[in-house]
């Protein structure tokens, strides 16, 4: 029960951040979404110690374990664009089938690459 | 009234069984992520509801996604370390990823003639989900088509990264990590966290970098694509 409220409270400590967040991005006509103000100034109130990790922790991994159930109603909101799907579905398909492939061989072979030359050098010295 | 607020309990109910559901038989077609959308749309279809009745109570969840965003904060801060210590690495890859992931699905969408708006929409599917909606916005996508392909995008991360990842011959960590936090976002992440931690946080932190690269050089790419 007490780790329930503990949770709700840190859950609601980030719903305000990210109000304050939005409200801030729009007063400073800033070009970056709110969410993105949001994690800059946490993680600046962090590392500045204005902000205890064990203060947020536990709200933090219930959202982000979470994460999955708040994108539900946008994937459902794929039913007011059937024709879309019906029309460029399979075009939209391997769009993103092929473009992932591509992500995936690029990032991970150039990280592979760096991480493994990096590690030479260092049995060098 | 009575009956958005019960779909906002019925949207919990089937995820948390099909998350129970997940646990007991951990294949890739059983996961919540498909599953769940899958069989609210049946209940809509069955129950002749419309998605507005639907989402006037459900949408409630989509205001978490904002708090959620900026949770993330603390995964940077806790693997502040392993991005220290392979920063090269983690910048370089996602970097580049990020950008082959703009520039292959707007050319790729252009070639099998998509609509603009969809082009768009498709554009910032490698960044994580909150993140490629709000671009998704500030470049004139859709974001309900953002939303699903990025879901989709999420999907494949878990069935060709491995697959990737043994035809590359990948070996370290790093490699592993990179990909699959930049191609795939928080599903990549809990693939990766089965390789071995290391590759968990690796991937955390290659998902954030992407998510920045992408908010960057997304406008800026599509300005430049004739």
């Amino acid at each position: 029960m007490k780790t329930l409220a503990i949770t709700l409270v840190q859950v609601a400590f980030y719903i305000a951040l990210a109000r304050g967040a939005d409200w801030l991005v729009g007063r400073l006509h800033l070009p970056i979404p709110g969410s993105i103000a949001g994690i800059a100034i946490l993680f600046v109130s962090l590392k500045l110690g204005i902000v205890k990790l064990a203060w947020i922790e536990r709200g933090a991994s219930w959202l982000l374990g979470e994460m999955l159930l708040f994108f539900i109603p946008a994937a459902v909101g794929i039913v007011n664009y059937r024709s879309l799907v019906a029309n460029s579905g399979w075009q939209i398909a391997l769009t993103i089938v092929l473009s992932t492939a591509a992500v995936m061989a690029c990032s991970g072979w150039i990280g592979e690459r760096i991480a493994a030359r990096r590690k030479e050098e260092a049995k060098e010295c | 009234m009575l009956s958005a607020a019960m779909w906002l309990l019925v949207t919990v109910v089937v995820y948390a069984a099909a998350k129970r559901i997940y646990r007991r038989y951990p294949k890739i077609y059983l996961t919540p992520l498909l599953v769940t959308p899958v069989v609210l749309i049946a209940l809509l279809e069955c129950s002749g509801v419309s998605f507005g009745t639907y989402d006037r109570g459900a949408g409630l969840l989509s205001d978490l996604v904002e708090p959620a965003t900026i949770a993330l904060a603390v995964t940077l801060y806790k693997h502040i370390d392993v991005l220290r210590k392979h920063a090269v690495a983690i910048a370089v890859g996602a970097g580049c990823g990020g950008v082959a992931a703009i520039v292959t699905s707007v050319c790729l969408a252009r070639w099998f003639g998509l609509q603009p708006a969809v082009t768009d929409s498709l554009a910032p599917r490698s960044a994580t989900t909150p993140i490629a909606i709000s671009i998704s916005r500030l470049i004139g996508g859709i974001p309900t088509v953002t939303a699903v392909a990025t879901l989709i995008t999420g999907l494949l991360g878990l069935v060709m990264g491995p697959l990737i990842v043994k035809g590359l011959r990948m070996q370290s960590p790093i490699g592993r990590g990179v990909l699959f936090g930049t191609s795939a976002h928080s599903a990549g992440i809990s693939k990766a966290l089965e390789y071995d931690p290391v590759t968990g946080s690796v991937a955390s932190v290659a998902m954030m970098f992407t998510a920045f690269v992408t908010l960057c050089a997304a406008p800026w790419i599509l300005s430049f694509l004739p």
